[in-house]
Parts: structure tokens; sequence; C-alpha cells
């Protein structure tokens, strides 16, 4: 199988509708076992891990990667394959936040204007990836090169205003969890819930399961391209505001160590790269126990340099199930 | 001749005259069209330039020799690596290979261990990451980039792990020191042997039977896998051929460094991959790609990081001309057959 | 499809077109080197200037910004090149200053592991090496002795510690920056030996080091880990490598309710100034980085020029020049100019006028 060719498997499934399990049942019940063992290990080896600490300190981790990796599903099941420019999509809202605060907009505008700088941004993508029929990777990676050097030259270090709402809604609690959880799970299980459902989702899902075919069927394939990076930009911008509450002191390049974590959990969910496969929900199951792994290697006594080792290990081993299932699935 | 693609899809392999007459005019034309002929104006276009601007600074030997030293290592990573580009699969995980390498290297002569000895050993190391690789790749069906990126991340963790708590290794040989810089005549030795190393990966690529069996891997999978050709065992080669290049990169950055840092190879892979993509090589599909291209395109980089460097510009610029030039490259590589994105 | 011919030479055509249209504009906008002129009899230098290239970093700018200006007042050639952060990088930095045939090279070098194959080099070819912050034999050492910074910032917080706590301390967080290599060693190790200096029975099995990379984004999960495998602890120190790391880990404890427990004394006194301040950072310790090139003209390459060099004093115990380093609490911290303002203030700053001098609140009172 070549590197990310869209010379695209034909992939025969049915629409989801049809079948008789949910989608991705197999994957469900791998990541939540392995979830399962890991809690358990960790809170055998300390009865300390299995306390309301933890339970805060993997709720605060899973937010903004939660939210980044629901764009980040769009754009790999729709078929185009990765979205590189993460990193500024995700720092440049959130720059954006703090300047609108500084100037003391009110939150709502600043909510908005977060948001639309995200879709602008996914648009900038959209648009050259569309026009110049170039490879989304190629175009995400060039266009968030790009996009770093721009805001290298205008900041250096940004601050969320303390007294700020959106600084307040960062340090607080709903139903006894950080308040930035909820719109992270909130926008897995309605996205997550649509795709299948609707028919801008099915669509989508086409288009990523066989570009040829789906264009055959109708399916402007241009439209789908700006729905979908314009949907992970507007991802972005929800990370963004998230990330100025809950950070609030930051430089312009904080966003790249989110690139990794992101796409894990987009694989372990069994969202394919090639595109026409996945479901949105298990990214639940996949971010908890990737935002989990860290902070029970730290019970265990390991340094980071370790995790970053298991972070990559898992990933290659993630991979290598979600190629293997493929293949089996197409045999 | 020039045109390494498979695919046939461009210029030079369609529309020779059936006659078989082929006048020198049109050969020449092909020449020019061809990845290796663009990159190769490009950096005859860069060599004008840097005349025009820096004077004879510019082709001094001394200057030669700034410019050779900084691109020796990453053109014998990049040649290993063009190998797995050429199977069609991308190996991101070069530049934390590197590091590692320069990491274990330095720990082991450190720690008593002869050169060469120590050499044997890190090598075998990366070549067993490079299976680890093809393993999850070829044999798991694994999506490269993604299983690469793993291995980036997993690498450069094991080189933080190695490096310690002070983050650094120092491991100065005045053997290797010398060996590493000195000259060749006009060039650096170690410029001289990159060279050699990317000639020689030419003449494989191009001329061997080997190197069409990795092109046809890369460029048409299905038709090499019906011509008989084993396409995970290439693959697996190719992977491994990759991660052994890194490893002597490693090692070569040790001799000339002096030794190793928990950020030794970072970011290499992006400037191997936009030099051999500059070059003529695609990292989305297989078959198309030449070392000498990729030489190329690292000296074409390199030159202008030089430029820039001598003549005071802002060294900013130097990031906004290589994108610039990485854009263009997709672009001609689009327009010589490469698939749009729809 | 034959594209023989005009197609692809026009396409080759343009590249070159594009290519030397962008070298006439850049050469057009350079301007990395100033002109010469000699003032008052002593020799014109080339000065060849490395610095560090961490773009999200404005002290490495700044350190360029007044070496430029510096050197223009003198009339002296000025090159600034930019290390990258990467080694490869530096040491051919090196070779650009050799070949360019510098008088004094100044370096700060983000990779010292590559220090000596540069030392190397520049020894060969006879040129002066003034070094920030990094020692390096042979190189005049210019800088905060990170050792003493640490031990300033560690000494501040164990005073606060014992006047609140007694010093029974719980936990003592470390966050840590291994990318920086010894300065991690020496400024974070320093701060906890200056902390055992004041509060000595804190048991070591309290101390418990994270990774943050300087960066808030990663000390605050990081931190959050660690607190919360150490539930029981209710009086909490935090040192670090600078004020993110720091804060990082102010900000994990406020996630998880435990707000009123932790206090920090922070590192290169970036977190401490203006209306954001968190109100559990005690201090920081401010360097004034972008004042080294003033100790460097004076003291040591004006010497040069006047054919007087000084002895090459090349280790942070006994260095060329020592700066010290200025801690402060939150309170005083509201005296100090920010980066800008202080680099233009030194610009202009008479001779014999130190940073410590115009912007330190405990000397300039």
């Amino acid at each position: 199988m070549t590197t990310t060719s869209l010379q695209a498997p034909p992939s025969g499934r049915p629409d989801g509708l049809l079948r008789a399990r949910p989608d991705g049942w197999g994957t469900a019940v791998t990541v939540a076992l392995a979830w399962l063992i890991l809690i358990a290990a960790s809170s055998l080896h300390s009865s300390d891990f299995f306390s309301h600490q933890t339970v805060l300190a993997v709720t605060f981790t899973m937010a903004i990667t939660g939210v980044l990796a629901v764009g980040e599903s769009l754009v790999a099941l729709s078929g185009g394959i990765l979205d590189l420019s993460l990193p500024t999509a995700l720092v440049l809202p959130a720059y954006l936040t703090t300047v609108l605060l500084d100037h003391h907009v009110p939150t709502a505008a600043v909510v908005l204007l977060a948001l639309l700088v995200g879709a602008l941004w996914g648009a900038l993508n959209a648009t050259i990836i569309v026009f110049g029929k170039l490879n989304p990777i190629i175009v995400t990676l060039a266009t968030n090169f790009a996009g770093l050097a721009a805001l290298f030259l205008i900041f250096q270090a940004a601050q969320t205003p303390q007294a700020s709402g959106i600084r307040q809604f960062g340090k607080g609690y709903f139903l006894g969890l950080p308040n930035i959880w909820w719109p992270m799970v909130v926008l897995i299980v309605v996205v997550g819930l649509l795709i299948p459902r609707t028919r801008y989702g099915r669509r989508m899902t086409a288009v990523g399961g066989n570009a040829g075919a789906a264009k055959a069927r109708g399916i402007s394939l241009p439209r789908t391209r700006y729905a979908v990076f314009i949907a992970s930009g507007v991802c972005g911008g929800l990370a963004g505001l998230i990330f100025a509450a809950s950070n609030a002191s930051f430089t312009p390049n904080e966003g790249a160590a989110f690139l990794l974590p992101v796409l894990a959990a987009v694989i372990l969910a069994g969202i394919s790269l090639q595109g026409g496969r996945g479901n949105l929900l298990l990214l639940l199951l996949s971010v908890g126990f990737l935002s989990t792994v860290p902070t029970s290697l730290v019970f265990f006594g390991l340094n980071s340099d370790w995790q970053i080792v298991f972070q990559g290990l898992i990933l290659i081993i993630a991979v290598s199930i979600d190629g293997h299932r493929q293949r089996s699935a197409r045999a | 001749m020039t045109q390494t693609s498979v695919r046939g899809a461009s210029t030079p392999t369609h529309g020779r005259p059936a006659s078989g007459h082929d006048p020198l005019r049109e050969r020449l034309g092909r020449l020019l069209t061809g990845a290796v002929g663009t990159i190769a104006m490009t950096l005859a276009a860069v060599i004008v330039l840097g005349t025009i601007l820096a004077g004879q600074e510019f082709l001094s030997t001394s200057n030669i020799a700034i410019v050779g030293s900084f691109v020796a290592v990453p053109i014998i990573v990049g040649t290993f690596a063009g190998f797995s580009l050429l199977s069609g699969v991308v190996d991101l995980s070069i530049g934390s290979m590197v590091g590692f390498s320069a990491a274990a290297y330095a720990s082991l002569t450190q720690a008593g261990w002869g050169g060469w000895s120590a050499a044997a050993v890190t090598l075998l190391l990366c070549l067993g990451f490079g299976v680890l690789n093809a393993v999850a790749i070829v044999t798991f069906n694994a999506d490269p980039i993604a299983a690469t990126l793993g291995m980036l991340t997993a690498l450069r963790g094991l080189c933080r792990v190695l490096t310690g708590g002070s983050g650094a290794i120092t491991a100065f040989n005045d053997q290797f020191y010398e060996f590493t810089n000195k000259s060749f005549g006009p060039l650096p030795l170690l410029f001289f042997i990159s060279l050699v190393v990317a000639v020689l990966a030419t003449v494989v690529v191009t001329k061997t039977r080997l190197g069409r069996h990795i092109r046809a891997v890369g460029g048409e999978e299905r038709a090499a896998q019906r011509a008989g050709m084993s396409v995970a065992r290439i693959r697996y080669g190719a992977l491994m051929l990759s991660a052994v290049g890194a490893g002597i990169g490693g090692i070569l950055y040790i001799g000339q460094l002096g030794g190793a840092s928990n950020t030794t190879g970072m970011g290499l892979e992006f400037q191997v991959y936009a030099a051999l993509m500059i070059g003529g090589y695609s990292i989305l599909r297989g078959g198309v790609g030449n070392p000498s291209g990729g030489v190329m395109g690292l000296l074409v980089v390199a030159g202008v990081s030089n430029l820039i460097d001598l003549t005071g510009v802002n060294t900013y610029f130097t990031n906004l001309i290589v994108g610039a030039l990485l854009l263009a490259a997709v672009f001609l590589d689009r327009l010589r057959g490469g698939d749009a994105y729809e | 499809m034959r594209r023989v011919g005009r197609g692809p030479g026009r396409r080759v055509l343009s590249l070159v077109a594009v290519t030397a249209a962008a070298s006439v504009t850049l050469a057009a906008c350079g301007g990395g080197s100033t002109s010469s002129g000699s003032s008052d009899g002593s020799k014109t230098l080339t000065i060849g200037m490395a610095v560090g290239g961490q773009p999200d970093v404005d002290w490495q700018k700044a350190q360029g910004d007044v070496a430029r200006a510096l050197a223009k007042q003198r009339g002296w050639n000025y090159i600034e090149l930019s290390n990258n952060g990467d080694a490869p990088t530096a040491t051919k930095n090196v070779d650009t200053f050799i070949q360019k045939k510098v008088d004094a090279v100044i370096e700060f070098n983000g990779q010292p592991s590559v220090n000596p194959v540069m030392a190397k080099k520049l020894a060969a070819a006879k040129i002066p090496t003034i070094t920030y912050d990094i020692a390096q034999q042979g190189w005049y050492f210019v800088g905060i002795d990170n050792k003493a910074a640490g031990e300033a910032g560690g000494k501040a917080l164990g005073e606060i510690a014992k006047s609140k706590w007694n010093c029974d301390v719980d936990l003592v967080l470390s966050a840590e920056g291994k990318a920086a290599g010894p300065v991690n060693e020496a400024r974070t190790g320093g701060m906890r030996t200056g902390l055992k200096s004041v509060c000595p029975d804190i048991p070591s099995d309290k101390y418990v080091s994270f990774e943050s990379n300087g960066q808030v984004s990663v000390a605050q999960p990081a931190a959050r880990d660690a607190l919360a495998a150490h539930p029981q602890a209710k009086k909490i120190l935090v040192v670090g490598i600078n004020d993110s790391g720091v804060v990082g880990a102010l900000q994990a404890a406020e996630q998880l309710g435990r707000a009123d427990q932790i206090i920090g004394w922070g590192q290169d006194g970036s977190l401490i100034t203006g209306a954001n301040v968190n109100p559990h950072l005690a201090g920081s310790v401010f360097y004034f980085l972008e004042s080294y090139p003033t100790y460097t003209f004076e003291q040591i390459l004006d010497k040069i020029a006047a054919g007087q060099a000084p002895p090459v004093k090349d280790t942070g115990e006994d260095p060329a020049v020592k700066i010290q380093p200025c801690p402060v609490s939150a309170a005083e911290a509201a005296k100090v100019p920010g980066t800008s303002e202080r680099v233009a203030q030194l610009a202009k700053a008479p001779k014999g006028k130190t940073a410590l001098d115009l912007f330190c609140p405990a000397q300039s009172g």
C-alpha cells in the first residue's frame, strides 16, 4: 500500500445504518479494556491513583486534545488524510482571544470571533487544496510553516487576563469535573452521533471511502473539502479558546506538542487515515486512555523521557493494529 | 534516460518518434524537463546569483567547504532515505534515528568501547528499529506516516534517556574529528564521500535491475507484484537502508560535532525531505526521484542559506525561500504527472 | 503528450526569474552589516555575533539588538548570524565568521555539546571569543552565574517557607528544562541548594522533579500528574528553570483545587510583571540578559580594540564578567520596566551604567 496515495481502496462497506452493531465495536472494546487494565494496574501499584485528584488531572488533559481530535477525525474520515496545520489552528485563535480580552471585548463576541478565525484558517487551507489540487498533507505543512513564522513576527508571549470571564471559566468546575471538559464531551458526542445519521455526514464518509465513486454519485468534492477543513479550523478555534482559558500564558510554538497525542487518539479510535471508516464516538475512549497513560507512568515512577518512548510505541502498535484490520477487512 | 518515473504519464517516455530518430535537441529538451534537470537549473541559478550578490567569496574554497561540511551528513541520510521514498514508503523517523544513533555511539565510546565496535553495535540497533518500522508498515499494513511518526517519538525519547539529566554527552575524539574535518583537495573529505555515496546510489537507482524493481514497487505496486517482484522484501530492505543511513549520519555527527545532545537530529527530517522534494522525489507517491536530484536540492537550500548569511540579510527569509521552493517543486511534480488531489 | 521545447523551458526560466527577483529584493532589504567609520584612534573591529535563534524568547533577539547598537556607536562592523538552536548550524556559523575574518566572536549557543569543536576552530583562527552563560574553555565567560541565580531564588523561597510554615514542607516540585542541559542543572539545581540552605530538614524524598520544557503547556499537565501522585501534600513549594515552568505548576495546583497549598519562586522574570501575575508566584530572578552586550563591549571588546586584551577568564566561578542576578519579590517587580524599554535605555546608556544600576529595585533603591 503506497504512502498516502489516493488510489483509494474500494471499501465496499454498506452504510452505517444498515449494520446491526455500531461501527467500530471491536475497537471500542479493545480500547476500553486497555484503559481498564491501565487503571487497575495503576491503582494496584498505588492506592492514591483511584481518586478525584487523578480524575481531575486526566480530564483537564483530555479537554484540548479531544476537541482537536474531532477536527482531525473529520479530515481523516473524508479522505483529507491529516491537517498538519493544527499548531497554528490552535495558537492563532488563542492569541486572538488574549488580544480581544485585553481590549475588554465581551465574552460572547470573543468566542464567536475565535471560532470565526478558526473557520477562516480552515478556509485558507481548503482554498489552496481545492484550487491547487494539492495534497492536504503538503498544503497544511506549508501553511503551518508560514502561519507559525507569521505568529512569531506578531508576538513572543501572550497572557490571558486573569479577571476575564473566559479565564474564570477555564478555572471552574461543573458537576465536579472541569468546565473545559464538558464542551469536549458535547462536541464528540454530537458530532459522533450526527456523522452516520445525516446526509452530510454520510456523504463526507463516502468521499473518504472512494472519492471517485462519490464524485460519480454527484457529491461535490470541493464543497466537501471546504466543509471538512473549515470544521477542523472551527475545532481549532474552540480548542484555542479552551487553551487560552486554561493555559493562560503561552508562546507561539506551544501548539506543536498537541499534534502527536491528537494523531494517536484519532488512530487509536479506529478512524483510518485512508478515509471512509471510523466512529468519532470512540474518541472519548481513545482520548481518555491516552490522557491517562502519562499520569499512570508518573504513579509508576517513570520519568518523562520514558513517557515519550511509550507514547511513540503506543502509536506504532495502534496504527499496526489499524492497518492489519484494514487489510483483513478488504481481504 | 534521466526521467526516473516508471509511470510514464509525463513527457519523456511518450512521444518518442516511431522511426527511432532522436534529434539531440529533443533529448536535451527531455533532459531539461525532468526532475533532475529542473533542480540542476535551479542550482545553477543559485550559483550565478550567489556570485553576483556575494562576489568572489561565494565560490571560494573556504565557502564551498562551509556549505559542503554542512550538507555532508544530510546528503548521506537523505540518499539512504530516498530509497525508502522510491519504494513508496516515507520514513519520518530519520531525524530521531540520527539523534538516537549519535547518543548511542557517544555513550558506548564514553563507556570505553572502541570506535568500530561502538559503530557496529549502534548500526545494528538502528537496523533493528528499521526492521520494527518495516514490520509495522509492511507486515501489518500500518500507515507509514503515522507509524514512522510513532517511531520518531519513541526514538527521541530513547535519545533523551541516553543523554540523561544534563541533556548532552561529550564524545570528542581527535582522530574522528580530523577525519570528518579534513580536506580532500578543494573539497572537505566528508562532503566528497557523501557525493560518492550519492553517485553510487544514482547508478543503482537508474541503471541496475534492483533500482528498477524498487522504482516499480513504489510506482505501480500491483503491476510490480504481478510481474513477480516481492514488494514486501523490497520495502523491508528500503526501510532498513533508511534506518542504517540515519545511523551512519548520527555517528558521523559525533565526529563532526564532538558530542550528542537530546536535540541532535531534531528537524533533520524536515530539512532532508524538503530538499528531496525540491530535488524531484515525492513523499506522496513512490517511484519518482533520483539521488542526484536530492543532492542538488540540499545544495540549493544550503546555498541560499549561505548566501543570506554572507549578505547579512535577515535569516528569517531563509524559511520563506525554502517554503516557496518547496511549493514550486510540488507544483512541478504535479505538472509532471503526479496525482491531482481532488 | 509532448511538452518539450517551449513549455518546460519557460517553466525553468520562470523559476530562475523568480529566484533572481527574490534575491535582488532581499539584497535591497538586507542589512545585518553596518559600515565602518573609525572614531578615536583605536582599531575598527568587525564583531561577529551568533544569537541563540529561539524565536519565542525575546531576550535573544534583544541581545543582538543591543550589540548592534553598541557596535554602531563605536563605528565598528557587525555581522549577526543565528544559531537556530541547532548544533550543525552553530558550527557552520563559526566557519562563516572565520571566513569573514572577524576580530571577535560573541556566542550564545543553545547546543553547548558542540562548543569544544567550535572552540578548536576559533582558536586555530586566533579569534577571541566571548560566550554568554555557557562556559567553554578558552572563551571569555560573560554571564549570570546560573548557580548563584538559582541559589538566590531558592533562598528567597526558603525564607518564605520558614516564616509561613516553619520549614515544614510536604513537597518541593522542580520544573526542569532538560533541553537546556547544564544551565538547567545549575539553575534548577541551584534553587534546590538555596532552599536547602534555609530549610535543611526537608527530607530528600519530598523533592520531586517533572519536565516542563520551560513552557506552561508542558509544565501544567506534568505538574498535575505529580500533584495527583502526592494527594496528601498540603504545603508545597515550586522551583524551576524559568517562570513559565513554575507558573505551570501553580496553575496545575489551582486546577486540582489546591491553590492555597502552593508557593513558587521563578527564574528569568518573564511572568512576574504586568497585570496577570499569578498570585502564588512569590517572586522571580531577573538576569537582564539583554544587557550582556553592554558588559561585553565595555569590559572586553573596547580593550581588545585598544590593543590591551584582558586575560581570558573562562569559568563560571572565575568569569571575565560576572553578572549579578537580581532577585525580586512580586511586589518589587512592578518597578522593573519591560524588555523593549530596557533595550532602548541600554542602547543610549552612558558608559559604566549597568542594567543592575538602571533596573534592579534592590540596587537602584
